[in-house]
């Protein structure tokens, strides 16, 4: 049920061209794209989702000190590490049984603010841009450039670019205005991260417990000024996404499906609110539901759940097409959580990993990655949960749980409206993200940048707050606490990209099991045990092209647009041939500008 | 662990990464016997110096005590 039914194949079998992009990822390049395109019928008939690295984090923590742990799954990643530090941490104090003083719990939330800001800015200016850009779209669309040089740009008064055109170019790599002035805001959004969390990616004042930030004012209002600087940056960006994309829609009519699968997207919640949270499993639903983004599952666009209990439950990690074995005759780690619910076999919680290398096998197993998914209580169904790339599911699930209410963000029921103050240039700004018609690719980046406005909103209140706690001279930022010989913990977070939970036993004071499962083994997933093909595949499977290139000198922008709204930690090299392991082409597309005249 | 083979570990995979004896800044108490911090979250200059700290407090009593590090 959780597939996107497949048409019939309109086209001759010997018309598919198989075609791949391996690596098409942005740090360590493990991530493969393998298709079968129908080019008489322009769509794509196939899709299978590879990752060709095994990292093996749940099977060397075992054994070590849990204090470590924030530490070591930082390491995950060198791009969102300190997500995971802050994941660690929030299962951590749940297995110790403490809390972080509130403080603590401030500058937790500006650090991850800022990092949300950093990572989503870099990742959209810098990246997908890249894909939307004056020299791409020349190269794959000259007729939509051709357009967009007569179409006037709606949010002109506001980035002060005439033309979507325009726009386009100042976003080609290396040359454009908005390209360039992306890296300065990411380096002073990286400069806010490091106030408070000491350094970037890996932080180094983050701990169960609390933080070693020294709380002086000081510390504040560098931030608070930094964040102030790049307050216009913001909604201009906004201005200009929402302008690209609607273009988007008018120049390609039926663009709408490029990336497009069911709305089935699962957001664990982040931004804790210290007078709520006491990291305690048996209140988690209240403390989730406080959280300054709503925890939530979205179907179909219908919220299922906010209740972080449920969601905890629901998760099952499949295998079918990963290089494991099973660990279902292994003994559990968990048979019932503190309210008394069993938990399932395929939980995190029970999870032990088997690894079994073997050669790719498209029919049979082909990836490192397992099959996360979700079963809703009370039913069988194993849903392929998105993340929608980390936006689009946090402003889906906040903005129909109607529970966030601040002065600078508030939901309404079914958008979220975000205020940022008057900056150096632009004047006071209420913007205002919708829940859209579709979840696609085109949708899944214009969120990300109401994200960072989302983000940054939310950052001029938590720093109203903390210097509030300064001001009264509240300064405790650590609490301390014994490690306890048996207990379990769980931490859900929001990774930037998406869902982020840590699961935590101990057992004789050292961690017996440890499974942190990021946001791209759920987009990224093979077919899982049932058949249910992962997000990726799912959303590139069917899916129209509309390159007007040929095979022989086809880029394959669409299925990237596609993939790349995901945020899979993206694009370092593109390597692409076509059939029989003919090469025709090599990209590396970030140097993509470096040959352009 | 599955069949995998794999060479002999150069550590044990439970080697404590801490040292008995060593004191944890996490362990219960140690809060109350940090100077200068106060257990109803405040902090006064002790925290920062240990010379002269009672002049560095702030001079009225309605002014938060935050001293520099």
């Amino acid at each position: 049920m959780t597939t996107t039914e497949k048409a019939p194949a309109g086209g001759e079998p010997g018309q598919l061209v198989e075609m791949s992009w391996d690596p098409i990822t942005r740090i360590i390049g493990n991530l493969g794209i393998y298709t079968k395109i129908d080019f008489s019928n322009r769509r794509v008939a196939e899709c299978h989702s590879t990752s060709s690295l095994f990292r093996g984090y749940s099977v060397f923590m075992k054994g070590k000190d849990p204090r470590d742990a924030g530490f070591i799954t930082s390491r995950i990643c060198g791009i969102c590490g300190d997500n995971h530090t802050t994941c660690s941490v929030y299962a951590q104090n749940m297995a110790y049984g403490i809390k972080n003083p509130p403080l603590a719990e401030w500058i937790i939330n500006l650090g991850e603010a800022a990092e949300y800001m950093f990572d989503h800015t870099i990742f959209q200016d810098n990246l997908v841009f890249v894909d939307y850009c004056e020299a791409m779209v020349k190269d794959t669309n000259p007729s939509v450039l051709r357009r967009a040089r007569d179409t006037e740009a709606p949010g002109a008064a506001v980035h002060g670019f005439r033309t979507i055109a325009d726009i386009m170019e100042a976003f080609n790599p290396f040359e454009g205005s908005v390209y360039k002035e992306a890296l300065q805001v990411s380096r002073t959004t990286r400069e806010m991260f490091c106030l408070m969390e000491g350094r970037h990616v890996h932080p180094s004042t983050v701990y169960p417990g609390g933080v070693g930030t020294m709380p002086t004012p000081t510390v504040f209002t560098d931030y608070l000024s930094r964040l102030m600087d790049v307050i216009d940056f913001v909604k201009k960006a906004v201005a200009m996404n929402d302008d690209v994309f609607d273009f988007f829609y008018e120049a390609l009519p039926g663009y709408e499906e490029v990336g497009r699968r069911r709305v089935m997207l699962g957001c664990w919640g982040a931004f804790q609110d210290p007078s709520v949270v006491d990291y305690k499993y048996e209140t988690m639903n209240q403390w989730g539901k406080a959280m300054f983004v709503t925890p939530g599952v979205v179907v179909d666009g219908r919220l299922l759940t906010t209740d972080l209990v449920d969601i905890n439950l629901g998760i099952r990690i499949l295998l079918g097409s990963s290089f494991y074995d099973d660990w279902v005759n292994e003994e559990p780690f968990v048979t019932h959580d503190p309210l008394g619910n069993p938990v399932d076999m395929r939980h995190p919680w029970n999870q032990t990993t088997l690894p079994v290398p073997q050669k790719r096998d498209f029919d049979d197993k082909y990836s490192w990655v397992m099959s996360p998914r979700w079963q809703p209580p009370g039913t069988n169904d194993h849903l392929a949960l998105d993340t929608g790339g980390g936006p689009f599911a946090r402003l889906y699930t906040t903005a129909l749980a109607n529970m966030v209410d601040t002065p600078y963000v508030k939901s309404t029921g079914s958008s979220v409206r975000i205020s940022l103050p008057k900056g150096r240039d632009l004047p006071e700004t209420t913007l205002e993200w919708r829940i859209p018609q579709w979840s696609n690719a085109l949708e899944r980046n214009r969120a990300r940048a109401y994200f960072v406005a989302y983000a940054a909103a939310m950052a001029l209140h938590f720093v109203e707050q903390a210097l509030g706690l300064v001001h009264a001279g509240d300064t405790k930022v650590f609490e301390d606490f014994e490690v306890p010989d048996e207990a379990i913990g769980c931490g859900f977070h929001e990774a930037v990209r998406g869902v982020l939970s840590h699961h935590l036993v101990i057992r004789d004071g050292k961690i017996a099991n440890y499974h942190p499962y990021p946001p791209t083994p759920w987009n990224g997933s093979p077919r899982d045990s049932y058949g249910t093909p992962g997000p990726y595949e799912d959303a590139v499977q069917d899916m129209p092209i509309f390159e007007e290139n040929g095979p022989d000198d086809f880029r394959g922008v669409d299925i990237m647009r596609a993939v790349r709204s995901f945020d899979p930690c993206l694009p370092c090299g593109v390597h692409m041939y076509v059939g029989g392991g003919r090469t025709i082409q090599k990209l590396h597309s970030p140097m993509f500008g470096s040959t352009h005249a | 662990m599955a069949e995998i083979r794999v060479g002999e570990p150069d550590v044990a995979p439970d080697a404590p990464s801490h040292v008995k004896g060593v004191r944890q800044g996490n362990r219960k108490g140690a809060y109350a016997h940090e100077n200068g911090h106060h257990e109803d979250g405040t902090a006064d200059s002790r925290r920062s110096t240990g010379i002269r700290p009672k002049e560095r407090d702030p001079i009225l009593p309605v002014m938060p005590n935050l001293p520099p590090c």
